[in-house]
């Protein structure tokens, strides 16, 4: 138990570290963000005073440039820790409801993408070891290594020539078709379903190679331990000593390629989401980033950040319940 | 290399026992090789009593394995097994074990004949309880689970283990005695005749060695077992086993009861190898290695494969087989052409003490 208190406790400093990168990155880049945003509301409105702009810039970012940099940082982590990542410049209103709209379709493609990365690399690099020097094994080998080495934003911008501009099978952009209202209808899931094809699909074809083949070589690995002969003369049907003995512990090393696989996703969420115009979580970071909307970079950085601890968090507690031999703390006694 | 024809005949060679439970005739395992024909068993022939304890005696990559393996019909890929191997079942018809199809060799295979291997923790699936081996053994079998874990607690308690700390622990939970009795238990649980050791005590302590063999002797009696224990370790063995069978080069050299062989074995190689094992009756200085190194199983030597390591050699042993032949005895087989000198040639540098005659 005090093993998980201590990891959590890793994790929240992480987040407190990067809040923190967040708000000196904020008050020393250079050209300020705050001095920025006081200068725009100053060419809007020309007759507010410095005192009343400054207000106004602290009420946007959480930051008053004028106030002493202790205080200032003390005041925007107290409203961190209330949820309030500011307002957006862009948009007037608050960043906390634009993150929260966002990031549920970020997730959503995600999860389809890992769903299908994780399905597709197992169950081939599996068959592949299995058939290991067969010419199937050779050939997908050879297209798993040639698919993953291209970039993920090249296959993305491929698919969105062939199938989206010249075959028109899929949609070039967007969630959801703007005919539907969003809901819990048939209409609305299939809908946004069919948009998150192309960009999960990029995500996909990128990737799975990258499991196919680390699941091939811990397949061949395991498939020549004397448990596997023993379990075959012990009588156990082949799909048991498939999935039991070779699938169970030629995936364990995978977990934490798997991992790496979600923080990875979110990061290149910035750049597929804007090829896609896909409003996730990425789309409205590189947005902010164009319209310098300082807060909503603020923000989304920091939640692109939190996610990714609580991704690796969840897998590093666990670890231990997959892998007997990694007990997590560990109640278990050794004789 | 290419042709290679079978160097002792049959019949003449093979001590046959009265009532046997496995008679292994000619078994021969090949490798296709690059370099050639990797011949890993040569014509082993040998007969295995109804519940006796044969010991298999051989230096490693002399082939025992291999023989171990060929019981079971559960030579690896992409070893070719041919010969031919009869199961005699206590009740019913003799079973060819060579000729069964998938099913009849996996019900033949730890429900008739089971096999413990070395290295107990590498036999058991890390990502599963030591339970889950006995349960879905019993499952792929169709024995009926809860006797049959009523059996494996009854087994795990013979083997002075706790029956249900072990059932709940991962293997690598147990220590390596531990281990290696779980999976003793574990080849019992479908209560087979002939139980095939290779090796089980190899990465053991001596003391948990002899707690071992004590153990399976218990076993032996209360569940009448045929053991087949497959060693180096040729004074380990010769106090559990009836019969003990010596191999070289791929082929049996040497059969004969244990005490035949411990106090006057026929075979220079089987001489010299009791003489190179340490004992502690026996001065340091006494020890003698074997001069040379073991036969290559693609390049086996014509004639008698011992020659080029033998003090008897002479162009008879170089340019023929000599052949299984009783020597003192009947039952006392050697292949050896000089065995009525081998004891002269070779003197054992300690007396051995010996139960009866």
């Amino acid at each position: 138990m005090n093993w998980f208190i201590k990891r959590i406790g890793q994790g929240l400093f992480t987040v407190f570290a990067v809040a923190t990168l967040t708000f000196v990155l904020v008050r020393t880049m250079p050209g300020s963000p705050s001095q920025r945003l006081a200068s725009q509301i100053r060419e809007q409105q020309p007759n507010m005073s410095t005192q009343e702009i400054n207000a106004m810039v602290a009420q946007r970012i959480g930051v008053d440039p004028d106030r002493p940099l202790h205080e200032a940082y003390i005041e925007y982590m107290v409203n961190l820790a209330q949820g309030n990542l500011g307002e957006s410049i862009n948009y007037q209103e608050p960043v906390f409801d634009i993150i929260a709209r966002a990031l549920p379709w970020t997730a959503f493609v995600m999860t389809i993408s890992l769903l299908f990365v994780f399905v597709m690399g197992l169950g081939l690099g599996a068959v592949m070891a299995y058939r290991e020097g067969s010419r199937f094994d050779v050939g997908s080998s050879l297209i798993a290594i040639f698919l993953s080495s291209v970039p993920y934003y090249v296959a993305a911008v491929i698919l969105i020539y062939v199938l989206a501009i010249e075959l028109s099978a899929f949609p070039l952009s967007g969630r959801y078709p703007s005919d539907v209202e969003p809901g819990f209808t048939l209409a609305f899931v299939g809908g946004a379903l069919y948009h998150a094809v192309l960009p999960a699909a990029s995500f996909v074809i990128t990737s799975w190679g990258g499991f196919a083949l680390g699941m091939r070589g811990n397949s061949i690995q395991v498939l020549g331990q004397d448990y596997i002969r023993v379990a075959k003369l012990r009588g156990l049907t082949d799909r048991r000593i498939a999935l039991r003995y070779v699938g169970r512990n030629a995936v364990l090393p995978m977990w934490t390629s798997f991992l790496i696989t979600i923080g990875f996703m979110f990061g290149s969420s910035i750049i597929l989401e804007e090829i896609f115009s896909y409003r996730g979580i990425g789309y409205y970071m590189f947005d902010s980033i164009d319209n310098r909307d300082y807060p909503v970079m603020m923000g989304t950085f920091l939640v692109i950040t939190i996610c990714v601890i609580v991704a690796v968090l969840i897998a590093d507690m666990t670890y231990g319940k997959i892998d007997p031999r990694v007990e997590a703390g560990g109640d278990n006694e050794a004789y | 290399m290419s042709t290679h024809e079978p160097t002792r005949t049959n019949d003449a060679r093979t001590h046959e026992v009265a009532d046997p439970i496995l008679e292994i005739r000619d078994a021969e395992v090949v490798f296709e090789m690059d370099r050639g024909v990797s011949r890993v068993l040569d014509n082993v022939s040998i007969d295995i009593e109804r519940g006796e304890v044969l010991g298999i005696v051989g230096e490693s990559g002399s082939g025992k394995s291999m023989l171990a393996s060929a019981m079971l019909d559960a030579v690896v890929d992409p070893g070719i097994l041919s010969g031919e191997i009869t199961f005699h079942p206590p009740d019913g018809e003799p079973v060819d074990v060579l000729a069964q199809d998938q099913e009849g060799i996996r019900e033949l295979r730890w429900e008739d004949i089971s096999m413990v291997f070395q290295g107990a923790m590498s036999s058991f699936n890390p990502t599963m309880k030591v339970g889950g081996h006995f349960e879905e053994t019993l499952k792929a079998h169709e024995y009926d689970v809860e006797a049959g874990m009523e059996r494996a607690r009854e087994l795990l308690a013979d083997l002075y283990l706790e029956p249900d700390r072990v059932l709940d622990s991962f293997a690598h939970e147990l220590s390596g005695g531990m281990q290696q009795r779980a999976l003793i238990a574990l080849s019992l649980v479908l209560e087979p005749d002939v139980l095939v050791m290779d090796e089980p005590t190899a990465a053991l302590d001596l003391l948990m060695q002899r707690s071992i063999l004590a153990l399976l002797e218990e076993l032996k009696a209360k569940y009448d077992l045929t053991l087949v224990f497959i060693t180096h370790d040729l004074p380990l063995i010769a106090e559990l086993a009836d019969r003990l069978a010596v191999m070289y080069a791929f082929e049996l050299v040497e059969v004969a009861d244990s005490d035949s062989i411990l106090s006057r074995a026929v075979h220079p190689y089987t001489r010299s190898l009791l003489n190179a094992t340490p004992n502690l009756d026996a001065p340091l200085s006494e020890m003698r290695p074997i001069e040379g190194s073991a036969p290559d199983p693609v390049n086996v030597p014509e004639g008698c494969s011992y020659h080029p390591r033998c003090p008897l050699a002479d162009e008879e042993c170089v340019s023929q087989d000599p052949g299984f032949r009783p020597t003192h005895t009947e039952d006392h087989l050697a292949a050896c052409f000089h065995w009525e000198e081998a004891s002269e040639a070779i003197p054992f540098n300690i007396e051995r003490e010996v139960n009866d005659e």
